[in-house]
This record gives C-alpha cells, sequence and structure tokens, in this order.
C-alpha cells in the first residue's frame, strides 16, 4: 500500500538517504532499525510527504504520494521523533486542536479525545499544561494526538527514546494492540533492537543511509544461522588474549563487551576446548563461558562490524 | 486556517505576559516623554523697563487668560542673564505701545509664541484706541462672527507636531517590537515539531501561513489600537476622531512589520538569532524612521534617504497628518501604498527564503 522506489535525499554534501527500497502492506507492523545518523528520520520525512526526495518516489496505492499527498496526508498519522506539542497548553487543548485540523469537529471530536485520553492513560492529567508532564507522558500525549483521525498508516520516529522501561512497555502494548486489533499499519523506527524484535513482522536495517539487510526476524538471524555467539567473561580484561581469539583461523570477529568478549564463530567447530588452552597460555582467568543464539544486534554487528548503539 | 488563527490566539491568553508588557512600556514611554509634558505648560519670563510693576501685572494676568504659556514678572536683568547662561530660550518685553522678544536660541514654541501674543496685543491695543478716542472704560469684545477655524493647520504648532510625533512613534516602536517577538512564535514552532505536524496534516500550507499571519496581523492592531485608546482616555492625549482613517494605517503599518517579520525569519532561524536581530531591526529603524526625534533636525543625506526606506517613517507620517490635518485616505495615498508594497515585497521574499530554507 505504500512503498518507495530509490529514495533518495542529499543534503548539501551528505548523502542522508540513498536508494532506499522500503513496502507497507496493509496491517503489517514493519521496523526500520538503524544506529544514530542513519537515515532514518530523513526517510520519514520523505514518506510522509514532509520533506521532497533528491530523487526516487513515494507511492501510495500506486500513485505518486507527493503529487497526491492529501490522500496519504489524510489516512496518515505520523508520530515526530521529538516532542512536536504546544507545551504550554493542555493535552485536552492539544487534542482538540490537532482533531480539527484533521477535520474533526463537535461531538465526534470530543468522543475521540476522549477515546484516545483513556488509550493514552492521561484522562485525570488533561488539564494539565504539558510542560508540566513527566518525559513519558510526554512521549504518550506525543503519540495520543497522532491518533486521533484513526490513521490507516502510523509511522513513529522513534517515539520511545530517552523514557523509563516501565512506559515504554506501555506504549509498545499500545502500538501492538492498535496493529493487531484494529488492523493499522505501522512503521516504527528505533534502535532498540528489542523494540522492533518485538513489535515487528519484518525489519529493515538501515545503515549509513542505506537497508542493508531485510527480512522477518527469523530470516535476519538466519544470516547468523551458521554461526553463534560465544560470550566469555574474564576476570581481568586481557589484550593478549583478545588479540590471539582474533588470530585464531575460526574466529569471525571478536568484540569487547563489559567484563569480557563476544567471539562470533561458525556453528559446530568445537572452539570452546581452544578458548580455555587460548586462556591457559595468555595467563586469563575466565568466570564464565555462555553460548547464544543470535539476536538482531548481533546481526547488525555482523554486518557493520559496529554495535548499534556505537 | 481558522483552526491555526484560533489556536494561536489560545496561546497568546495563556503567555500574554510579552504584549501587556510592551503595552506597558509604550503608555510609560509616551506618558514621560510626551504626556507629561503636554500637560505641562511653558513658562515665558515678562518684564518691562518702562511699565510701573502694576501695569505690567495687568498685563501678565491677560496674557494669561488663555493656559497655552505660562507669563511669569521678571525683570531685564535676570532674563538677560538667564538667556546668556542658556537657561531660558526666550522672554518677552513689554513697552508702552509694543512688545520685543529676547530669543536665546531656537524653539520649537516661538513661533506659536509671537503669534498669540501678536494677537492678543493688536486686540487689547484696538481696545484702548476705542477707549481713549471716545473716553470710555471697561470695553468688552464681542465676537459678531464666530469664525469656526477648520484648518488646524495654522493652529497647531510645531511643538505639537513634534509631540504627537513622539506619541506616535513610540507607540508605533513598542508594537514592532511585540509583533516581531510575538511571531518568533513561527519559529519557534518550526523547531519544536508542531510545524511540521501541520504540514503533514491534510491543511494546506497556505491556509497554515495564512491562520499565523492573519494572526499577527490582527494582534498588531489590537496592540496599537488599545495603545491609542488608553493615551487618549487616560492621558488625555488628542489623537483626532478620524478613525477610518487610522484603522486603514494601522492596517497597513501591522501588514508592513509582519512582513518585515516573515522577511528576519527567512534569513534568520533561530528564536535565539531573533531575539538579538529583533531589537537591533527595530531600534534602528525607529531612529531612522523618526520615531525618537523628528527627522528635520537630521540633514545627512545617507540617513534620511534610509530613514525613506523605513515602515515606520510612512506611518507615523500618514497617522500625525491624519490627526493634525484631517488628511482623508486619497491624500494618504502617498505613505498607505509605500507601506502596502513593502509589505508584499518583504511577504514575498520573507516566505521564499523561508520555504527555501526548509526544503534544503
Ligand atoms: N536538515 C538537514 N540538513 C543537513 N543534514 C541533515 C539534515 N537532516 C539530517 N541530516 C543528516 O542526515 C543524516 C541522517 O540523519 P537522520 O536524522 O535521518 O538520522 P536518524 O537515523 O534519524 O538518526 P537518529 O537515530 O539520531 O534520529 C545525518 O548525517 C544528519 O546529519
Ligand atoms: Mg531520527
Amino acid at each position: 500500500m505504500l512503498e518507495t522506489k530509490d529514495l533518495t535525499k542529499v543534503f548539501k554534501k551528505t548523502t542522508a538517504v540513498n536508494q532506499v527500497n522500503i513496502y507497507l502492506e496493509k496491517g503489517e507492523s514493519v521496523g526500520l532499525l538503524g544506529p544514530n545518523g542513519a537515515g532514518k528520520s530523513t526517510t520519514i520525512s520523505m514518506i510522509s510527504t514532509l520533506l521532497p526526495p533528491t530523487s526516487g518516489e513515494v507511492r501510495f496505492n500506486g500513485e505518486d504520494a507527493l503529487k497526491h499527498s492529501q490522500r496519504l496526508r489524510k489516512v496518515m498519522g505520523v508520530v515526530p521523533q521529538e516532542i512536536a506539542l504546544y507545551e504550554e497548553l493542555s493535552a485536552y487543548e492539544n487534542m482538540r486542536f490537532f482533531g480539527k485540523v484533521y477535520g474533526l469537529r463537535g461531538k465526534e471530536l470530543e468522543t475521540r479525545v476522549q477515546d484516545v485520553l483513556e488509550l493514552i492513560g492521561l484522562t485525570d492529567r488533561k488539564k494539565d499544561a504539558i510542560n508540566t508532564y513527566s518525559g513519558g507522558m510526554k512521549r504518550r500525549i506525543n503519540i495520543g494526538v497522532t491518533l486521533l483521525h484513526e490513521p490507516e498508516i502510523l509511522i513513529m520516529d522513534e517515539p520511545t527514546v530517552g523514557i523509563d522501561p516501565q512506559s515504554r512497555n506501555y506504549i509498545l502494548d499500545m502500538i501492538r494492540t492498535l496493529n493487531r486489533e484494529k488492523d493499522i499499519t505501522v512503521l516504527y523506527t528505533s534502535h532498540y533492537m528489542e523494540e522492533v524484535e518485538k513489535l515487528c513482522d519484518r525489519v529493515y536495517i538501515m545503515d549509513h543511509g542505506e537497508i542493508i539487510a531485510s527480512g522477518t526476524n527469523e530470516e535476519l538471524k538466519s544470516i547468523l544461522s551458521n554461526e553463534e555467539t560465544i560470550q566469555i567473561h574474564v576476570h581481568t580484561l586481557s589484550p593478549a588474549f583478545r588479540d590471539t581469539l582474533s588470530k585464531h583461523g575460526s574466529v569471525r570477529k571478536v568484540t569487547e563487551e563489559g567484563q569480557g568478549y563476544k567471539v562470533i564463530a561458525p556453528k559446530g567447530e568445537d572452539l570452546l576446548g581452544e578458548v580455555f588452552e587460548l586462556a591457559k597460555q595468555t595467563k586469563t582467568k575466565i568466570t564464565g563461558v555462555a553460548i547464544q543464539t543470535p539476536t538482531l544486534e548481533d546481526v547488525f554487528l555482523h554486518l557493520t562490524g559496529r554495535t548499534l548503539r556505537d | 486556517m481558522w483552526t491555526v488563527f484560533k489556536l494561536q490566539w489560545l496561546r497568546l491568553f495563556k503567555q500574554p505576559v510579552l504584549m501587556v508588557t510592551f503595552l506597558g512600556l509604550t503608555l510609560l514611554f509616551v506618558y514621560f516623554l510626551a504626556g507629561a509634558q503636554g500637560t505641562q505648560t511653558i513658562s515665558v519670563p515678562t518684564y518691562s523697563e518702562e511699565l510701573t510693576s502694576e501695569e505690567l501685572n495687568e498685563w501678565i494676568d491677560r496674557l494669561n487668560e488663555e493656559e497655552t504659556f505660562l507669563f511669569v514678572e521678571s525683570d531685564y536683568e535676570t532674563v538677560y542673564d538667564n538667556i546668556r547662561m542658556n537657561e531660558t530660550a526666550f522672554a518677552l518685553g513689554l513697552t508702552q505701545e509694543n512688545y520685543e522678544f529676547l530669543i536665546g536660541r531656537e524653539d520649537m514654541e516661538i513661533s506659536t509664541l509671537i503669534q498669540y501674543v501678536d494677537q492678543i496685543f493688536v486686540t487689547e491695543m484696538r481696545l484702548q484706541g476705542v477707549e481713549t478716542d471716545f473716553g470710555l472704560t471697561g470695553l468688552e469684545v464681542t465676537e459678531f462672527i464666530e469664525i469656526e477655524t477648520r484648518s488646524h493647520a495654522a493652529a497647531v504648532s510645531s511643538g505639537d507636531r513634534y509631540r504627537l510625533g513622539i506619541v506616535v512613534g513610540m507607540s508605533l516602536y513598542f508594537s514592532v517590537f511585540s509583533i516581531l517577538f510575538l511571531m518568533i512564535n513561527l519559529v519557534e514552532e518550526k523547531q519544536t515539531g508542531t510545524w511540521n505536524r501541520l504540514i503533514f496534516s491534510p491543511l494546506t500550507k497556505t491556509k497554515i501561513y495564512l491562520g499565523q499571519l492573519t494572526h499577527y496581523l490582527l494582534a498588531g492592531m489590537i496592540q496599537i489600537g488599545l495603545a491609542f485608546l488608553i493615551l487618549r482616555v487616560l492621558v488625555g492625549i488628542d489623537l483626532g476622531t478620524n478613525y477610518l482613517e487610522m484603522g486603514v494605517i494601522i492596517f497597513s503599518f501591522v501588514f508592513a512589520i509582519v512582513s518585515l517579520g516573515m522577511l528576519l525569519m527567512g534569513i534568520v532561524n533561530t528564536p535565539q538569532q531573533l531575539q538579538v536581530v529583533i531589537p537591533i531591526v527595530t531600534t534602528s529603524m525607529a531612529m531612522l524612521g523618526g520615531a525618537f526625534w523628528p527627522l528635520e533636525v537630521v540633514t545627512n543625506r545617507l540617513l534620511l534617504f534610509l530613514g525613506d526606506l523605513m515602515p515606520i517613517k510612512y506611518g507615523m507620517e500618514a497617522m500625525v497628518d491624519t490627526i493634525v490635518h484631517d488628511h482623508t485616505l486619497s491624500q494618504l495615498i502617498v505613505p498607505l501604498s509605500a507601506l502596502i508594497l513593502m509589505g508584499i515585497l518583504f511577504m514575498g521574499v520573507g516566505i521564499n527564503l523561508m520555504e527555501r530554507v526548509s526544503d534544503n
């Protein structure tokens, strides 16, 4: 229903988005995962007809979305990355205003406002100015304002950034409910892979303006299906140990993580014995070893050599 | 469009501090610079070397019958010294059948003073002539024909014009401040993202701009209107009764200023920078445009030319002409079209710059 074709945006010198092709089917929940500066917000701005692309296009139901922007705008709800609200006004006033902007009036407007306030759990604080809200509450109303006109497509740019786990779960549950029960199509942007893993049917991984991988969670993880991740905890970090590890023939990648190292290696190789051997040689005391199934985080690491939150 | 318009009012009512402050400043400044002076009469030291003190007092009483000036008894030596020390600007000297002025320096009031004294003298001399010719005493003048003077021009002293210039100039100066500061809202909206929320909503860009701009336009007009109303009712400054003309001038002026605001925001696009730029622009415009002192005192060609480019100059000119000379709209066509043209030009360039910035 919504797709991009070679979408590209060049700011003076930086190519923020490069030949991006993504699509959303009705009722799907799709994640756009990438580190800071990957070009997620820029992509979303172009999809939501805010920013004209340098080249490429956005198509909505087969039509050029920029030429017929009104059709898309009516059924789309965009949650910006920042809190885009009139902070000196109350939640209620903000909602009434944005509801009217989408053509709601009178009784209908009032019921929608009450329903959404209920949904985001802010009914008892509705009369307070937004600037008196906590971070989590601001995030919730930032989303709520977007739901008033019952959008068919919900585009969210890191809607949970910088809030506590409790508020985050509340928001994630809410989005999941909207997607599953109201059949709302969701495009969800984040750099938290757990969120995307939990919420989305399909995921695009973006880095340096390009889509570097895409597919369902399982498909993506199967990129690593021939590999496994060994987590080694050590008493004191030892560069020598790390060195010998990475020089080992069947080790793909070694990264330092916390009080230890993360080793990616092909499955089936009996590496563990050798790991202990190497530790002994370099006089490193191993305090624990764990073998994990890969996460999206590992996929990203595998693809780029960097962690998502670098 | 009206949704956006109404929202801006709601926001303004929630945070009216800015507007109220500038209104207060207008009143304060006008009151001290012009209002207070307006009620204070100018005193004229009066002396005579020929008349007795009684005769002199009689004259002084006669001269003080109208309250334009306050004539105070003095003597030649004091007056002469004061004028030399530049403590008095002028003094009136009386002789048996004539009068003279001692003038130390040019002053706005002198021509009015001369006119006034001359008029009284002529009347009195006539009366005295009749009295001595016919041997009568205690004659009074009855006016046979009441002539209503419609040409205010002659009756208004340059001092009045100057004072009115300050009243109008100050009111406009502060209103420019508050309109431009209020308009920072628009840039803030672009920063906080509420502007974007509106852009990707079904509202068209034109409607969003129109909603915003009509709000600033109306807020500015109300600000000036309110300032004038208060000045008139509470301070008692005569601002004439040409409401239609004043309304049209206020509208054109505020339109030019709102457009100027758009131009500034096209060039400078963060609220922080605007907070620096606005006072500079506003104040230099007021100086060049003659809101702080009459342009007559400026001789530098370049400054005068720059003054010609300032909307505030045309706003003031048009208002003073309407108040003092009862100029009608057709007589105001030059300043009004200057304002409207500037408005259209600034607005066009401003919106273009703004859109280019957000597109890059
Ligand atoms: N208006 C702009 N002008 C110039 N460069 C820009 C502009 N907006 C974004 N960029 C650049 O484009 C690149 C992508 O930015 P974008 O905001 O899309 O990243 P993001 O994936 O949303 O990152 P984050 O997770 O931090 O939100 C960055 O290098 C950024 O500096
Ligand atoms: Mg972003």
